[in-house]
């Protein structure tokens, strides 16, 4: 990964966890907010209702108290008291409470026997225990009822004025569906009752008219959840808060998700209507729909995710302006730097500003700089040293054909003073001699020309086992007899783009060597396999072997181990090797025999 | 006229078909369609000689073979009697058991006879036809509920004084009160439970003597197999609040299926509520939900969760569900009194009950065996005598109830208009 891409990387994680930390946050106040708008506005609603619930309370109470005040009541109470006969009476309760509005009344003797009964006609006769502790306000309770079900109730109890002894009327409303309509609710608010009367008929209970027996809330039964409408949808997702509310007797609140949906949820609060010994009787719930809440906070969360969005994408494009402003001179100087590894000492970078990359880049230009001036100098200096080696060498190999010449002109003119016999023999054997050393003279001259004029590589395809073969075929019969050539050439592909003359005349070279270094004998291996991206061509000989010092010059130009060698072999060698864009190394130690290795790069298939 | 039921039932259809007898005002057998009859081989064979003349309202004489035809469909082959076929003039019957109470039991309502070959004038849609009676009324029309009868000219009995009769069917008992107040009215119902209200509304109801047996069916089986479940449901019920409140002291509380006035020993079956008792002979016994059946309307419903309540007292759970309710466990039925013979009505009785029919004996011990015996049965428990009423208007001249409670069509007049 470049260290614009890292930079790149950097830079936008750092801002857009900078931003979505933001916007995460700016997203929890904002929910917080909104719940804790929820939890005020559902208090709101359950204080207005509990008010709103109060004021039907005091309507059932007041209504039995004006019932209680009537001509007729008063009268239907004396004639009864004084009669005792009931059946005149036996519907007044229904018509009194039809008149009232009321879904239970019942007239109850001195005695506390019901006279007449709006809710269960036949019960006159039988006890009404509730009808004797009158209460100062309306209380719940449950009522049987004839089809054997019961009903949870509001209900209130007063005497019939000036009737002694006292006769009483006990009455409400049923809390129903009716009742639920009854009341006043904001918009968005549903209500429903759930009520934990028990479904199967009452036994043996009717003549208490008391249920107060049942057996605590168990299960769950979301049929009795009832609202405004009827059951109440998805009322199972009611039964933890009801059941709660039903168990502890207190108020407890919760949101619920209908669906999977977060619109679909709804704020809950859950009411246990107790009667007066603190039985919890049913539990009405206020629900208010969240939907709007919900869709607000979901919007703006649209908003801040959008902004977040534009925010990591702005934080991008500046990561990117950034990290190109600081990397750029530092990809120019990664650039010049390897092309100072390539040789390429007359690079510079661009030197801006006034900052640590530009104080580096003036640093690396006068590091170049520096570079190039020691090269010259090298390069004047190594040339001396060249001009110097050749001179040496020109003089010594020109020095050792010029003596013989020397001897014999200086031999040929002495020779005059001889016979003319004489003479013509010294004279012919001189002008032999004058030729062959001559004609050494121009060999000497021509292998100087010939390493002048190394030519460039003429690169074709070719496997690097066809050259090993051609060198087999070369010198395996060539090699003197107690010289062995052997061969180890991988069985893959080995494809190289050289010059086959080339190489070939350099792997002779090499071969050549090596068997000039066994004149007592040995064997001669010449081996190619692929190294990695590249090809590797040893040659390997038994021989002496090398000194490390011998190793270290082996392939400078006239360095030589032969008696006879000009010392420009192994220096053709490399160069040709260096023209493949290949290395050449030796490994050898004393007594173990000389390996050279050369490393050709791989050719693309 | 108005009436709570369908026009076509109860009094009505005795204005339009005749039996071979009749219930007198005294409550006495008389001569219907049939002038005499004998009885022969202890009560085993009868004779009913037919009336001569007479004719069915299309002018198709009523003869020995039509009659026979009609009573064959009337009991639709769970007959009381063996054989029954037309010998001349006159109808012969014949049984394997004594029939003592043949003459009252062809005096009802049952036994009505028809023209089997007439049209169906009250059929669905249908625009003519003989309503295949002989009686001193005749269907004259049918429209929105109610049916028109006409007077009979050639009635044998003799013309009555009335011209038509309007009967309007299905009327709630109040809307029969003001339609009565309306003069819309000239004769409406009022139920025994609701004597006591007429009276305090100045309908001046006439009211018959106890000619309803208010009863309660028990089922034998399932969880009432039990006689003493029986037994602990007839301790159970209050008989007196049920008389005195919701029936407003116009019935007689009783444990006798025949009243006082017709069998003369009702007294001996005390109608006493025992919870005690009624728990003892439960036993702890908790049988399941039971169903009571019971007509929805006013007192009848009423009295039905009074039992209910009643019963719940008594460690049973019941449940009142409407009278058309098949196979429940208790059924709240009224029987009617039909005569002063108190073995035919005891007879009619159990037909109508089911009950299976013993051979009951003329005399009043027989008798009172004969119905103890059933009633220890513990499957029909009786609760009250109930009378019935109706309430005229001032137009209607001698309104007066016969034996069975309902209204003497015949001899009434109509005072009128001005």
């Amino acid at each position: 990964m470049s260290l614009r891409q890292k930079l790149l990387l950097l830079l936008s994680l750092t801002v857009a966890a900078a931003v979505a930390s933001v916007a995460w946050t700016v997203l929890v106040r904002i929910r917080h907010v909104f719940d804790q708008r929820d939890q005020e506005e559902t208090a709101l609603f359950v204080a207005q209702f509990q008010r709103e619930f109060q004021n039907q309370s005091a309507g059932v109470t007041d209504t039995l108290s004006r019932l209680a005040e009537t001509d007729r009541a008063r009268f239907v109470a004396t004639e009864v008291t004084q009669s005792g006969d009931l059946a005149p009476y036996l519907n007044e309760a229904r018509t009194m409470a039809d008149a009232a509005h009321l879904d239970f009344l019942e007239m109850v003797g001195p005695t506390g026997d019901v006279i007449s009964s709006a809710q269960w006609p036949a019960r006159f006769g039988y006890p009404e225990p509730a009808a004797m502790s009158p209460k100062a306000a309306s209380f719940l309770k449950r009522e049987d009822l004839p089809d054997g079900t019961s009903a949870l109730g509001l209900f209130f109890v007063t005497a019939i004025d000036g009737v002694n002894p006292p006769v009483w009327l006990i009455g409400g409303k049923k809390l129903d569906q009716g009742f639920l309509a009854d009341l006043p609710v904001a918009p968005g608010m549903t209500v429903a009752l759930y009520s934990d009367a028990p479904s199967t008929p009452v036994t043996n209970t009717a003549a208490s008219n008391t249920s107060s027996s049942a057996p605590p809330p168990s299960a769950f039964d979301p049929p009795r959840l009832i609202g405004v409408d009827g059951v109440v949808p998805n009322a199972a997702r009611y039964e933890n808060l009801v059941l709660t509310a039903l168990r502890n007797g207190q108020q407890s609140s919760s949101i619920l998700y209908l669906t999977k949906r977060r619109e679909d949820s709804i704020s809950v609060t859950a009411l246990p209507l107790k009667d007066e010994s603190g039985k919890v009787l049913a539990v009405l719930t206020v629900a208010i729909s969240r939907s709007s809440m919900v869709e607000a906070q979901q919007h703006i969360r649209a908003i801040a995710y959008g902004v977040a969005s534009t925010g990591i994408l702005l934080a991008i494009v500046f990561s990117l302006w950034i990290a190109a402003r600081v990397s750029r001179p530092i990809e120019e100087l990664a650039r010049a730097s390897e092309a100072v590894a390539a040789g390429n000492w007359e690079v510079s970078v661009p030197e801006r500003g006034r900052d640590d990359l530009a104080l580096l880049a003036r640093s690396f230009n006068h590091m170049t700089a520096q570079l190039v001036s020691q090269r010259e100098r090298l390069v004047q200096t190594e040339r001396v040293a060249a001009w110097r080696e050749l001179a040496r060498r020109l003089a010594h190999e020109l020095k050792n054909p010029l003596f013989p010449l020397q001897l014999t002109v200086e031999n040929l003119a002495r020779s005059r003073q001889l016979p003319q016999a004489e003479f013509d023999e010294v004279f012919e054997e001189s002008t032999k001699t004058l030729g062959m050393e001559i004609a050494n003279l121009k060999t000497i001259i021509g292998r100087f020309s010939d390493f002048s004029k190394m030519p460039r590589p003429q690169l074709e395809a070719l496997d690097a086992a066809a050259a090993v073969e051609r060198i087999r075929a070369l010198y395996e019969s060539a090699c003197p007899p107690n010289v062995r050539l052997l061969t180890d050439v991988a069985t893959e592909p080995m494809p190289l783009d050289a010059d086959p003359e080339m190489l070939h005349r350099a792997l002779s070279n090499l071969v050549l060597n090596a068997m000039d270094a066994m004149p007592d004998g040995g064997t001669v291996t010449v081996s190619a396999r692929p190294v990695e991206d590249t090809i590797e061509i040893r040659v390997a000989d038994t021989g002496a072997g090398l000194t490390p010092e011998e190793c270290e010059r082996l392939f400078t130009p006239y360095y030589t181990t032969k008696q006879h060698g000009t010392g420009l072999g192994l220096a053709i060698v490399q160069s040709v090797i260096a023209d493949h864009a290949g290395t050449i190394a030796v490994d050898s130690r004393a007594g173990g025999g000389a390996t050279f290795i050369i490393s050709l790069p791989k050719a693309s298939v | 006229m108005e009436t709570t039921g369908d026009p076509w039932s109860g009094f009505i259809r005795r204005l339009v078909f005749e039996g071979l007898t009749d219930v007198g005002a005294d409550g006495n057998i008389h001569p219907g369609l049939a002038t005499a009859w004998t009885a022969e081989n202890g009560d085993h064979r009868w004779q009913f000689h037919l009336r001569q003349g007479i004719r069915f309202h299309d002018g198709t004489a009523v003869t020995s073979t039509a009659i026979a035809a009609s009573l064959e469909a009337s009991c639709k082959g769970n007959c009381p009697w063996t054989t029954m076929r037309a010998l001349g003039s006159s109808i012969v019957f014949t049984s394997e058991s004594p029939m003592p109470g043949l003459p009252a039991l062809l005096s009802s309502d049952e036994f009505l006879i028809h023209d089997v070959n007439s049209g169906k004038p009250l059929a669905p849609g249908a625009t003519s036809g003989s309503d295949g009676g002989s009686g001193s009324f005749q269907v004259s029309g049918v429209a929105n509920g109610a049916l028109t009868l006409a007077a009979n000219e050639a009635s044998w009995r003799g013309r009555p004084f009335i011209d038509v009769i309007e009967v309007r069917g299905h009327r709630a008992v109040s809307d029969q009160w003001m339609d009565l107040a309306a003069s819309r009215a000239d004769i409406v119902e009022v139920p025994a439970g609701e004597i006591r209200q007429a009276q305090q509304q100045h309908l001046a109801p006439v009211v018959s003597d106890p000619v309803d047996v208010l009863a309660l069916e028990v089922s034998t089986s399932g969880a009432l197999a039990d006689l003493n479940l029986r037994s602990a449901i007839a301790w159970s019920i209050d008989r007196n609040v049920l008389a005195s409140v919701i029936f407003q002291r116009q019935g007689q509380a009783s444990a006798a299926l025949l009243p006082q006035k017709v069998s003369g020993y009702a007294f001996l079956f005390q109608p006493q509520r025992d919870l005690n008792k009624a728990h003892e002979l439960r036993g702890g016994l908790a049988a399941q939900s039971l169903s009571l059946a019971a007509p929805t309307s006013g007192a009848w419903q009423l009295a039905a969760q009074r039992i209910a309540l009643n019963l719940r007292e008594a460690g049973f759970s019941v449940q009142v569900v409407p009278g058309t309710a098949t196979n429940a466990d208790l059924a709240l039925r009224s029987f009617p009194v039909a005569g002063a013979d108190p073995a035919a009505d005891l007879e009619q009785m159990l037909r109508a009950s089911g009950e299976a029919l013993p051979t009951i004996g003329r005399d009043s011990a027989a008798v009172y065996r004969t119905e103890r015996d059933i009633l220890d049965r513990r499957t029909l428990i009786p609760l009250l005598h109930l009378p019935r009423a109706y309430a005229a208007s001032d137009r209607v001249r001698d309104f007066h109830l016969r034996f069975d409670g309902a209204p003497d069509i015949d001899d009434i007049s109509l005072e009128a208009a001005p």
